[in-house]
């Protein structure tokens, strides 16, 4: 058991056990480190301003021992969660005192003008050629990065000056070839070796000497988690804190006790057995969304504009499953593929049908010894199309308005089985039973979908809000189930969206 | 080398991709700094029962809460009207205006504290829409009128008349970094403020009222803002008061940074418009007469809110000639936060109205929209149509070659070919394409704040330090006036440094704002370097005929690649580098420093006429842009724009390209997804970036083209560029009329359909004119 906080910063051995550990880690980084560098905006993930990398040992990661660099958003990090990691900030970007070929590339290329965006851009560009050499090459031809990749890995950092396209033209000028990857910034040996050394670790924190009360609680198994919290049911637990940085920031959240998940290895697994789909509550949406781009590319397609980048590097599905949002992007396809979600106590697993574990808004079947700990959701089978739809005012890093899932299973152009579900317009997801019965056997036709849509329509009483009006949305469900009469030709689980 | 026309970096950039560079936030602090936090009124409308401060006091780290009874000076400013306390006393008159300001030792223990307090307000009713403004005939100045011809008799006897009512929602600056000021309190009552302020004199003399000292006591510095857009030319000062206040109170140090949601719920913003317009017009779509009658949501002070709409009014011809024009606008007093300048400053509310009503007239003549725009465009030299109708010429323009030139660059025929035959199959998409035009006017229009003043240091190694009175907002003006000024001395660009902006150095200055940063402040700085040079000269040409036994000719003297040289002498060696040669100049008493001024000259408008020329010159341009909107979800992506300017000769390419792009992206930002949602009680509701969508990388359009056009007939101005600042944002305006235009192909009727689509077009308002579907609460989606 370990009393501290352990992790490295532009290279430096940092060490905390103090309340200190419960500041964002942007806060960290300004109030008591003095770098100011990494600017705070909107404190809500939702402008990049604050982005940072972070660098951990990652299932993928662990037989060629380096860690993995991802850029997150440090406004809503808390330092607790830091724990083996390496955090790299724009001032630590810097190649032998000379601007790294990223930061060189912003200023030719005029990237930056009032300057308060870039250093959030400097780094989540650094993060995308990190990617490179980890992943599938999204490169164009001549070794650089094409347009279509800056956009998607910049899509979680806003810019009001500039209008992005010089920035774009900047990253596309970078030479991946030349510009090193922080393991060359950053070679001493004794970084890695201590991080991946904390792997193993329980980390414990809580005042040294009476000061108020507060106590964390990072386990590495599961076992230890559970057994924690058990003992503290009143502890607020945290994965990837962007829902819960968000509500701490906004003063709605007092973190005082709390259990941290994501160290807990076993919770990031992802599988597939038996045509069904087991995605372990600590997988960052990053993972699930490289897990699923062949398996359910509508879910893929969805899941590429949930958040941002930076939000998909450290939140997790577990997390979005528990805040139990309405507007969860994730949770309509989970609902018409009848997943069931496995809920874990010292006193057992059980599994529990998605549609029962919402029971009001916000209100979720978990005991308060339980944790999430992993979803099964059963793959689409042969003749069964699965259509999702996001709406939001925002294309990229918006929260939803209206979302929605149809499946359907077709015998010829007969329905056989349908299933819908709905989010935005109820407390809760919604499955439309009254709907389903309606398009079983019918005949998959405009005229049918059309009707489908009027029925839906009735179904709900969906609210006014900032995002829209309760009639917009009304019309929304009703057009959407409309559109995918069109949609439903094009797709089936394994085909790609419509063309645009 | 001469530098100006050369794509050099941001003066700044360097600092930016570090982290080095420094905003207000981020300067370390003094021993003893306090942070402030301000507590704002919990309504939109009444007065002050009770103020209750006494937990907020004695709450941990609290070191000072203060009221209006505090404040030392006067409790009212207002750059226009001074009708605005910074701190209420008796009326409040929107939620969140200031009322009590909290010191403490740490941020968090201000903001815990700042929860604390209570103020007990009798409510009384709010007025928080134009329509609502108007029923109570409550204003904020006197109605503003321009007339030309006999509008109702070209009404009487025009083939074709439309009319309608156009409504543009209001735009949040969005600048990254919020106000935010830092006090530093200095000897017998002193004041150095460090401000992000597009206006360090305004701020100067705001703090000075405040404090009740005179303009001398007071020091307005601003290094850098991470932003700026008009929000923080009279808005900074408030903030800049406070911090003031507490460290005149407390003798130490105060620094105030907003949070971004507080800052978007009590700073002011665009002005939201609702406009009534009839206009007159010929079977070819000629226009023939325009009236339109303006109204602005002003929120609760005047602020700059006369000014904006004296700027409509200005602009609502846009780039065509109105042979009979009667407009007017009146803003509108509310219980909304004091709405303020943002780049266009009026313009883009009165360039929409027009470019909106040509699109329509295209659509109910059957014609090109092209074609109908080209037809009412200003015609260079043709005395029949180059006149405004406030009566000022429009010259030296290009703007029918940037049409034709557009037309062909875009393929806009073939494309607009190509969407007619998409439209007519597609199922599910529908496609529009429209070029809009800008023709907008570069002054101040009110005419005392077109000037400048810059200070000039040579130093006697023949560095070169520049302040002037001009901001650095990212906008890149530090950056052009330091080419223009390495130039002058034919130095290099490192040997020029550009200040921290300060009333120390430049005094009485006019806010950065109405695109004329460069215009005034450049022509500012060459003026000190002319002085300078002047001398320089005069002792050169005795040097260089000392030296080389040549009869003294002072126009030989140049001053090119670090060197003074005399033009006759060819050997390099003759030469002298600029260093030593300041030294020696130094050493024979030469003066090396220069203030310069200027002010801007031929312009003059006389408001009771509504006659005058109040523009130096005009930037123009167009943009053709596509758009495809979901005909089931209203959701519209955009597809294509080409943008072309004239711009006149560029100084820095690279930061007027930034410029355009940047401008023309926030333009498509307001049309589009930018919606300010307000409460029934007058509370915003999209007060952060999770709510509140300006554009996103990903919304940029996959073909993005930004071209600039040559215009030799333009030679007025410094280096004969052009501000380029506001005009591009304008050109957004086209991916509106291309959802407009898309919306045509729907077979909606005139009245419910296309005709009926407001600023923005968000995803929910096009479904709403596709489905014409009940109109949600007006209060509730446009905001009042
Ligand atoms: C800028 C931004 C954009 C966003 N965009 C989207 C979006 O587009 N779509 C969307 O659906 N969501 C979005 N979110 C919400 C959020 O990112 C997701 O809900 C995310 O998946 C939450 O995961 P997390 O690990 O960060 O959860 P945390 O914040 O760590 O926790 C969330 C909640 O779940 C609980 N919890 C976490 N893990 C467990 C567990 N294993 N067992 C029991 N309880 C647990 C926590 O106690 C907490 O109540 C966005 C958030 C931000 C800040
Ligand atoms: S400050 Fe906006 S994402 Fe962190
Ligand atoms: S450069 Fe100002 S916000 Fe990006």
């Amino acid at each position: 058991m370990r009393d501290h906080l352990v992790f490295y910063l532009n290279g430096c051995r940092q060490q905390v056990g103090d309340s200190r550990a419960l500041l964002t880690l942007a806060e960290f980084l300004r109030q008591e480190q003095g770098l100011t560098g990494t600017k705070v905006v909107c404190a809500e993930g939702d402008c990049g301003a604050c982005a940072v990398l972070m660098g951990r040992p990652e299932a993928t990661s662990q037989e060629d021992g380096d860690l993995v660099y991802r850029a997150i958003d440090s406004c809503v990090a808390l330092l607790f969660q830091l724990d083996g990691c390496h955090v790299v900030t724009v001032e630590g970007l810097a190649c032998g005192g000379k601007l790294s070929p990223v930061q060189q590339a912003m200023v030719d290329c005029h990237g930056s003008q009032c300057g308060f965006c870039t250093p959030g851009f400097v780094t989540t560009l650094h993060g995308l050629v990190e990617t490179q050499s980890h992943h599938e090459p999204l490169t164009s031809v001549g070794g650089g990065l094409s347009a279509e990749a800056l956009r998607y890995a910049l899509s979680g950092n806003l810019c009001r000056c500039t209008g992005y396209q010089q920035i774009i033209e900047a990253g596309e000028s970078i030479n991946l070839a030349t510009t090193p990857r922080l393991a060359e910034l950053y070679p001493d040996p004794k970084l890695k070796s201590e991080l991946f050394a904390t792997v193993k670790d329980d980390v414990a924190l809580a005042p040294q000497n009476g000061a108020s009360p507060w106590q964390v609680f990072a386990p590495s198994s599961l076992e230890a988690a559970l057994e924690w919290r058990a003992k503290h049911p009143q502890a607020k637990i945290v994965s990837g804190a962007t829902d819960v940085g968000v509500q701490r920031n906004h003063g709605k959240l007092e973190l005082a006790e709390v259990l941290v998940l994501n160290r807990i290895g076993e919770l990031t697994e992802i599988s597939v057995t038996d045509g069904v789909l087991h995605l372990g509550a600590g997988a960052t949406w990053t993972a699930v969304e490289e897990a699923v781009r062949e398996l359910l590319p509508e879910y893929h397609a969805v899941l590429t504009r949930f958040g941002s980048p930076q939000i998909r590097n450290f939140g997790t599905i577990g997390g979005n499953f528990v805040n139990a949002s309405p507007i969860a992007d994730s949770l309509p396809l989970h609902f018409v593929l009848d997943a069931e979600l496995e809920l874990a106590s010292m006193r057992g697993v059980r599994r529990v049908p998605i549609t029962e574990f919402y029971r009001g808004y916000k209100q979720i079947d978990l005991a308060p010894d339980e944790l999430l700990v992993g979803i099964r959701t059963p793959l689409p089978v042969e003749n069964e199309r699965v259509k999702l739809y996001k709406i939001s005012k925002r294309r990229d890093m918006d929260i939803s308005t209206v979302t929605a899932a149809i499946a359907v299973t077709l015998e010829g152009k007969t329905i056989s089985r349908a299933r819908i579900a709905l989010g935005g317009v109820g407390p809760v997801v919604l499955r439309m039973p009254a709907v389903e019965e309606f398009l079983t056997d019918a005949e998959l036709t405009a005229d049918t979908m059309r009707e489908a849509g009027k029925l839906a329509r009735q179904a709900i009483k969906p609210l006014t809000d900032v995002r829209g009006s309760g009639d917009y949305r009304l019309q929304l469900v009703e057009n959407l189930l409309a559109k995918s009469y069109f949609d439903l030709q094009e797709v089936s689980a394994g085909s790609a969206p419509l063309p645009r | 080398m001469p530098t100006v026309g050369q794509k050099l970096p941001h003066d700044s950039a360097r600092g930016h991709v570090t982290g080095e560079a420094l905003y207000i936030e981020d300067l370390p602090a003094t021993v003893g700094e306090l942070w402030v936090e301000c507590v704002g009124s919990p309504v939109a409308a009444g007065r002050i029962a009770a103020i209750d401060v006494e937990a907020a006091r004695r709450a941990p780290g609290v070191v000072g809460v203060f009221t209006a009874r505090d404040l030392p000076g006067r409790n009212h400013f207002g750059p226009i009207f001074h009708d605005e306390p910074f701190l209420a006393d008796d009326e409040v008159s929107y939620i969140g205006q200031p009322v009590v300001v909290i010191a403490a030792e740490s941020r968090a223990a201000a903001r815990k504290a700042a929860k604390l307090v209570k103020i007990e307000v009798v409510e009384q009713p709010a007025l928080l829409s134009i329509d609502a403004a108007i029923a109570a005939k409550s204003w904020l100045g006197p109605l503003k009128k321009i007339a030309r011809g006999d509008f109702d008799a070209a009404l009487a006897s025009a083939p074709h008349q439309l009319s309608g009512v156009f409504e543009s929602g209001g735009q949040e600056q969005f600048y990254f970094e919020s106000q935010a000021a830092l006090a530093i309190p200095g000897e017998f009552g002193q004041m150095r403020v460090i401000s992000s302020t597009q206006n360090p004199t305004e701020t100067q003399s705001v703090v000075a009222e405040a404090l009740g000292v005179g303009m001398h006591e007071v020091i307005c510095e601003c290094k850098r803002m991470g932003g700026g857009f008009g929000g923080k030319e009279t808005q900074s000062s408030i903030p800049a008061a406070l911090a003031a206040l507490v460290a005149r109170h407390t003798g130490r140090a105060a620094r105030i940074v907003y949070g971004k949601t507080a800052d978007m719920c009590v700073t002011g913003k665009r002005h939201a418009y609702k406009s009534w317009w009839k206009v007159a017009f010929d079977d070819e779509g000629r226009l023939l007469g325009l009236s339109v009658e303006c109204y602005s949501n002003g929120g609760a002070f005047a602020d700059l809110s006369t000014s904006v709409m004296e700027r409509t009014l200005f602009h609502l011809d846009n780039a065509y000639y109105l042979p009979a024009a009667h407009v007017t606008g009146q803003a509108c007093r509310t219980n909304l936060p004091p709405n303020t300048a943002f780049r266009g400053f009026g313009g883009p509310q009165g360039v929409a109205v027009i470019e909106s009503i040509l699109q329509e007239i295209a659509e109910k003549l059957g014609l090109d929209a092209l074609d109908v725009r080209r037809r009412n465009l200003y015609r260079d030299g043709d005395e029949t149509c180059n006149t405004t109708h406030y009566g000022q010429v429009v010259r030296d323009h290009v703007l029918a070659e940037t049409l034709s030139e557009l037309e062909k660059s875009s393929d806009y025929r073939l494309r607009m070919a190509l969407i007619e035959e998409f439209n007519a199959r597609h199922p599910t998409l529908v496609k529009g394409l429209a070029l809009t035009a800008i023709k907008f006017g570069i002054s101040f229009t009110t005419k005392f704040l077109n000037q400048g003043n810059a200070l000039v240091n040579v130093f006697m190694d023949g560095t070169v330090q520049v302040s002037t009175g001009g901001t650095e907002m990212g906008q890149g003006l530090n950056t052009k006036i330091r080419q223009l000024v390495a130039d002058e001395f034919g130095l290099e660009i490192e040997r020029v440094l550009m200040l921290t902006t300060s009333t120390e150095k430049s005094i009485n200055t006019s806010p950065t704002a109405a695109s004329a940063g460069t215009d005034l402040n450049g022509a500012a700085a060459l003026e000190a370097c002319k002085q300078i040079k002047e001398r320089m000269v005069a002792y050169a040409a005795d040097v260089f005929a000392a030296q080389n036994k040549l009869p003294r000719d002072p126009a030989q003297v140049r001053f090119a690649e670090n060197f003074v040289s005399d033009a006759r002498l060819a050997d390099p060696a003759a030469r002298i580098p600029f260093g030593e040669f300041c030294g020696r100049a130094r050493r024979e008493r030469v003066d090396l420093g220069a203030r310069g001024f200027f002010a801007t000259p031929n312009i003059h408008f006389d408001f009771e006429a509504g006659r005058g020329n109040p523009f130096f010159y005009y930037t123009t341009g167009a943009a053709v842009c596509e758009v495809t909107i979901d005909r089931f979800t209203g959701e519209m992506t955009f597809d294509r724009a080409d943008v072309l300017m004239d711009i006149g000769q560029q100084i820095n390419p690279g930061v007027d390209r930034g410029q355009v792009i940047g401008g023309f992206i926030q333009g498509v930002g307001w049309v589009t997804n930018e919606e300010l949602r307000y409460d029934d009680r007058g509370a915003l509701l999209s007060n952060g970036p999770t709510t509140y969508k300006i554009p996103n990388i990903t919304d940029l359009p996959p073909v993005f083209n930004v071209n600039f056009i040559d215009n030799p007939k333009h030679t007025i101005n410094v280096g004969r560029s052009k501000a380029v600042g506001e005009p591009p944002l304008m050109l957004g305006i086209a991916v509106w009329c291309a959802a407009k235009h898309a919306l045509s192909f729907m077979g909606a009727d005139q009245s419910s359909g296309s005709r009926s689509l407001r600023i923005p077009a968000t995803g929910e308002e096009l479904l709403r004119c596709i489905s014409a579907m009940p109109t949600p609460v007006a209060d509730c989606t446009l905001g009042p």
